[in-house]
């Protein structure tokens, strides 16, 4: 996908996101009283806005602007630029399902099992020492350090909670 | 004199020296990783402080605000994650540095600059706090405001290859800010009645997703968006910058502490306005503005130094007017008055002692941050040589346990991997990290500070003009505006002129 294409495309979804953004901050929060109080509301809606502006800017930009003549350079950060979709979708499943995790079972089983299915899906990893040293070492180290030496307070579960 | 030699005395002995140590090496661990605030350990200090005597209990305190300020740029530089919001600044060149090979001059400079930016400021502070603290309590509302303004114009010189894109990262970052409960009227904005929204998205929060999991993406993708392998370095040697290069970037250095000092003297600000306005400043009159970003040690000498001299400007109208700046130097002040120290001007007649005993203590802080960080730089580096998809593992476990013990709400760590996932698909079409960074940060006080000014003049806009610090600040924003235009311009001029000459050697 070209740069030009990725700036329609982020155009036309900042532009949606301000459009939706402007409209429930009317929809949801008061404006001011007037005699200096200007509310809730201006700031939010004044943003919401700015990126209604923006974005109509980039869009144009994007359709009207003269495209520029793609050199050797522009090709390798191009092909640099491609989203990798699923690693990131895996990532943010990794995030929710480890705060869940930690929620209800607590910093001590939650660690171990986020670690091993990371290094076992994402890393695609097959030794059983790298994968158990990681999973037992980061979390024994963690917790030794955090909970132990620097009296922080990791998750304790709510349904099963060790240490 | 008499006063003096007695607070050497005080700060010089064994558990004195030892409680800063202490404090230092706790606040260089928690600054260093993200999530973990050194407001966080100085909270879990002051308990500790109690027991000890009056310097050694201050020494603790100042200990560990001091090593959490400098510790923020360890991971700043060597993951291009901060550790601190004042090290976001530092990301900018001290990442692209450790990228370049060159880790451990890029840390081994920051140390030595922190050092030098906390005592040039703690020297301001000296001779110049009866003067200063007069200057800082005059700004109200309409001047805080301006001068965030003014720290809001300086993302024109963040934005990168489109200014257009620059701008949206940071309305972007002030949209952001804006959810969750108003702090003037209490009222929720955005929150779309859920609890855990109410207390809005956390800056740390925030700050791990966006630098963190981009970089945990990039680690686990196959190929990811601009790669470079930077783990598994062989050539990762423990170097320090020669003197050469302090002494040529010495004027730099000066000009960062000055700011750092000035806006940490401001109540309010704190060391990410003056690390941003630092690095604005470093490279509008830089000799080669267009290397920053790239790697340019001067990114990481402004930053640094003014963030560091941050924590001298904070004393003033502490220790003078009994007003923290930031939420760190309010454990502080807590401190100092459990030992019996009520700051404001009777401080420094009835407590003299004492107050060159912080004066010495600070001094002390900085040497023993000094000597743990550049013996700490050997080790340091070596994270380099771990593998970077193993590397991410841990950064995945630790940005968790940070962003959950912000408010111990798991809601945190789904925000930070939201937030995270969002700003990795916006590096990846070249929407810049850091405006998102300044909206975040200045967003708040920007409109708490113009709300209260309106208030304060009952709607009357006079406020915003007649006042000289407004009127400065205006101008100076509006100046940066213009002259970053004008060199926008210049260099698509540039380019244009390139691309043609590109053209016809093709044609040819």
């Amino acid at each position: 996908m070209t740069d030009r294409i990725h700036n329609i495309i982020l155009g036309l979804i900042l532009f949606s996101v301000s459009v939706v953004w402007s409209w429930l901050v009317i929809d949801s929060i008061p404006a001011g009283f007037g005699d200096g109080d200007i509310g809730a509301r201006a700031f939010p809606l004044m943003f919401g806005l700015c990126l209604g502006f923006l974005s109509t800017l980039l869009l144009l930009k994007a359709v009207f602007g003269k495209a520029n003549v793609q050199t050797k350079l522009d090709v390798i950060a191009n092909s640099h630029s491609v989203i990798q979709w699923l690693p990131a979708g895996l990532i943010l499943v990794e995030i929710v399902a480890y705060g869940y995790l930690l929620k209800t079972c607590g910093f001590v089983i939650a660690t171990p099992i986020v670690v091993l299915f990371v290094m076992l899906v994402n890393l695609r990893i097959r030794s059983i020492k790298l994968i158990s040293g990681m999973s037992i070492g980061i979390t024994l180290t963690c917790w030794l350090i955090f909970e132990k030496a620097l009296g922080i307070y990791l998750a304790n579960g709510s349904w099963i909670n060790l240490g | 004199m008499e006063h003096f030699f007695s607070a050497f005395f005080l700060s010089m002995t064994p558990t004195s020296i030892a409680a800063i140590g202490l404090g230092a090496l706790v606040g260089l661990i928690f600054g260093s990783i993200p999530g973990l605030t050194f407001t966080v350990a100085l909270a879990l200090a002051l308990p500790i402080s109690f027991s000890l005597d009056t310097v050694p209990a201050i020494g603790l305190l100042l200990g560990t605000y001091i090593g959490g300020m400098t510790g923020g740029s360890s991971s700043a530089i060597l993951l291009g994650i901060p550790g601190t919001p004042s090290a976001a600044a530092t990301v900018l060149d001290g990442y692209p540095m450790t990228k370049n090979g060159n880790a451990s001059i890029a840390l081994g400079t920051a140390v030595i600059v922190s050092v030098f930016g906390g005592i040039f400021s703690l020297v301001i502070m000296i001779v110049s706090v009866d003067l200063v603290s007069k200057v800082a309590i005059g700004f109200g509302p309409a001047e805080l405001f301006a001068l965030v303004l003014f720290g809001f114009s300086t993302i024109c010189g963040l934005c990168g290859t489109s200014l257009i894109k620059g701008l949206i990262a940071g309305v972007l970052g002030l949209m952001i800010m804006t959810i969750g409960l108003d702090a003037i009227e209490g009222v929720p904005r955005m929150t779309f009645g859920s609890v855990n929204m109410l207390g809005g998205v956390n800056l740390l929060v925030a700050m791990i997703g966006l630098f963190a999991v981009p970089f945990i993406i990039e680690a686990f993708s196959e190929d990811p968006p601009g790669t470079n392998k930077i783990a598994r370095m062989s050539n990762v040697r423990p170097e320090l910058p020669s003197v050469r290069l302090l002494s040529r970037n010495i004027w730099l250095m000066i000009r960062s502490s000055i700011i750092g000092t000035g806006i940490g003297a401001i109540p309010g600000t704190g060391g990410a306005i003056a690390s941003f306005l630092a690095y604005d400043n470093a490279k509008r009159f830089s000799k080669k503005p267009e290397t920053f970003g790239k790697g340019n040690v001067e990114g990481v000498i402004a930053p640094e130094t003014a963030n560091n001299a941050v924590t001298g400007g904070t004393l003033i109208p502490l220790l003078s007017l009994g007003i923290p700046g930031d939420p760190a130097t309010a454990i502080v002040l807590a401190g100092l008055m459990i030992h019996g120290l009520v700051p404001g001007p009777a401080l420094f007649m009835n407590n003299a002692s004492e107050v060159y005993g912080i004066y010495i203590v600070v001094v002390v802080a900085y040497v023993w941050v000094l000597g743990l960080q550049l013996l700490g730089i050997r080790v340091f580096v070596h994270v380099l040589r771990v593998p970077r998809e193993i590397l991410a593992v841990v950064v995945l476990v630790l940005c968790a346990i940070g962003a959950y013990s912000i408010r111990n709400s798991p809601f945190d760590i789904y925000a930070m991997g939201i937030i995270g996932v969002a700003a990795y698909v916006l590096v990846a079409v070249r929407v810049p990290i850091t405006p998102i960074i300044l909206g975040m940060v200045l967003g708040p006080t920007l409109e708490n500070e113009f709300r209260t000014a309106m208030m304060l003049s009952e709607g009357k806009a006079d406020i915003f003009y007649t006042s000289l610090t407004v009127l400065i600040f205006f101008t100076l924003a509006i100046l940066v505006i213009i002259f970053q235009s004008l060199s926008e311009l210049k260099n698509k001029k540039k380019e244009n002129e390139n691309e043609s000459e590109n053209i016809k050697v093709s044609d040819a």
